[in-house]
């Protein structure tokens, strides 16, 4: 029963994603809004090990590697307003807004950045950084977006 | 007094080394990397030091012409990528410069790609390649290119996509997704563990984005 509930739920969470593609299409400016968390069943099965919680902290690089990555979208202060934020169907995340991210847990955020928005059921026009950045760095950017809420997950 | 003058002026034509320098005179250097030596300085203007890799001829001459936008925010330094503002629309040339500049551009190269299959990518392979180009590897959330319509959409941090068909050669592009620090030092662009069948078909599809197909 469980189970059925999950494939239901993971079916529309797909089906609102492929009407999303990325680029901003000329048909509709309407922005289709990214599924919930409650909306999203298991999407991936993620190796745990990556997954562990490590202590990493901030450092100066990775304040530069989220300038130099992640601002193109995000905003150089995590506000969602890079340069292609207002040419994406879904807008980048606010990395400052605590309200959303103390929904998400560090495990989520963190495949949200190696594996990309598709792999956490988010939208695709977040692409996946695990063959650009190591997974001490994105465990540091994961921090650093923590830094950004001042929020932790709940 | 008039003959004399043109028999000087065709003479120091013909002397001077037809366009070695061409590149030098016109001082695109002051903006444009032209030499792999120069890694270390910084540049306002994207590099040229493999342009005999990177374009294809007759667009090099047209671009050199006419010049059209590539990069909508501007070639952008700033490590927050902040967009320029009041971008000038780059110097045009007279033809003639523009077969010099092309001629010596051309002899610019830092690598010699393996060649891609230059067949067109079939229907259904394109509608698949279109999709991933979307979705999977989101390369619109970056790139301009063309959609169903024919109209141009996706982000403008990257260069524009919708004349790569025109602009590039395919085994440029090929090598840049394969390997990219060949080209780039640091590039921002995600790197893509790609299939090489993908990355086969990736390339082909690209050389199918024109801008005379833009509705
Ligand atoms: C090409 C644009 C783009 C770039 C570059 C980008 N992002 Fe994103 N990101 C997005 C979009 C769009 C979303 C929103 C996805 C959604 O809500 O469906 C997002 C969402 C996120 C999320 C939230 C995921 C969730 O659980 O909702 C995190 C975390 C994130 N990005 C981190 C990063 C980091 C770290 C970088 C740099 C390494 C980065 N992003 C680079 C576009 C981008
Ligand atoms: C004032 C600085 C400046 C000078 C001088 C200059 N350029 Fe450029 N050039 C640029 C910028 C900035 C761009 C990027 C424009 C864009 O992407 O839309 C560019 C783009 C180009 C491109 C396209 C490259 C690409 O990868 O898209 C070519 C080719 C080029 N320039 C050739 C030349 C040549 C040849 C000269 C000398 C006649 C020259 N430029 C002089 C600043 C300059
Ligand atoms: C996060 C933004 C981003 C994403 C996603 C992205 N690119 Fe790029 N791309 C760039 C940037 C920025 C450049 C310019 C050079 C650099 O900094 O690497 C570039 C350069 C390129 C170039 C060379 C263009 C030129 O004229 O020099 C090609 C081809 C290209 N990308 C193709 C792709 C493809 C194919 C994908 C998807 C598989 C993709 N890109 C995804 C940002 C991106």
């Amino acid at each position: 029963m469980l189970i059925n509930r999950k494939f239901l739920l993971t079916g529309i969470a797909l089906l609102i994603i492929l009407v999303t593609a990325c680029g901003q299409s000329e048909q509709s400016t309407s922005i289709a809004k990214p599924p919930t968390q409650q909306e999203v069943g298991e999407v991936r099965e993620v190796n745990r090990q990556t997954l562990q919680p490590k202590i990493v902290t901030v450092t100066e690089e990775t304040r530069q590697t989220y300038k130099w990555y992640c601002s193109q979208c995000h905003g150089v202060k995590g506000k969602g307003d890079g340069i292609n934020a207002k040419f994406l169907t879904v807008p980048p995340r606010n990395h400052t807004k605590a309200a959303y991210l103390e929904t998400r847990t560090n495990e989520q955020l963190f495949e949200a950045i190696k594996f990309g928005g598709l792999s956490v059921g988010r939208a695709p026009c977040m692409p996946a950084w695990g063959h650009t950045l190591a997974e001490d760095t994105i465990h540091s950017l994961v921090r650093y977006i923590r830094e950004l809420c001042h929020c932790e997950a709940f | 007094m008039k003959l004399l003058k043109t028999l000087i002026l065709s003479g120091l034509l013909l002397s001077a080394p037809a366009s070695a320098d061409v590149l030098a005179d016109k001082n695109c250097g002051s903006c444009h990397r032209l030499k792999p030596e120069e890694i270390e300085k910084s540049f306002t203007g994207p590099d040229l030091h493999y342009s005999g890799n990177k374009f294809q001829p007759e667009w090099l001459k047209q671009y050199l012409i006419n010049p059209e936008v590539i990069r909508p925010a501007g070639f952008v330094t700033d490590p927050g990528f902040l967009p320029k503002t009041d971008l000038p629309p780059h110097a045009s040339s007279s033809i003639e410069d523009a077969n010099a500049l092309t001629k010596e551009l051309m002899t610019l190269k830092i690598s010699t790609p393996a060649p891609v299959n230059p067949e067109p990518l079939s229907k259904g392979l394109r509608a698949k390649i279109k999709y991933q180009f979307e979705r999977t590897f989101g390369c619109i959330s970056c790139h301009q290119s063309l959609n169903l319509a024919g109209k141009v959409r996706g982000g403008i941090s990257g260069p524009s996509l919708v004349n790569a068909g025109n602009r590039l050669q395919a085994a440029w592009v090929a090598d840049l997704l394969k390997t990219p620090e060949t080209y780039i030092a640091k590039s921002r662009m995600p790197s893509y563990k790609m299939e090489p069948a993908t990355l086969e078909q990736f390339t082909r599809f690209l050389m199918t984005l024109k801008k005379e197909n833009i509705k």
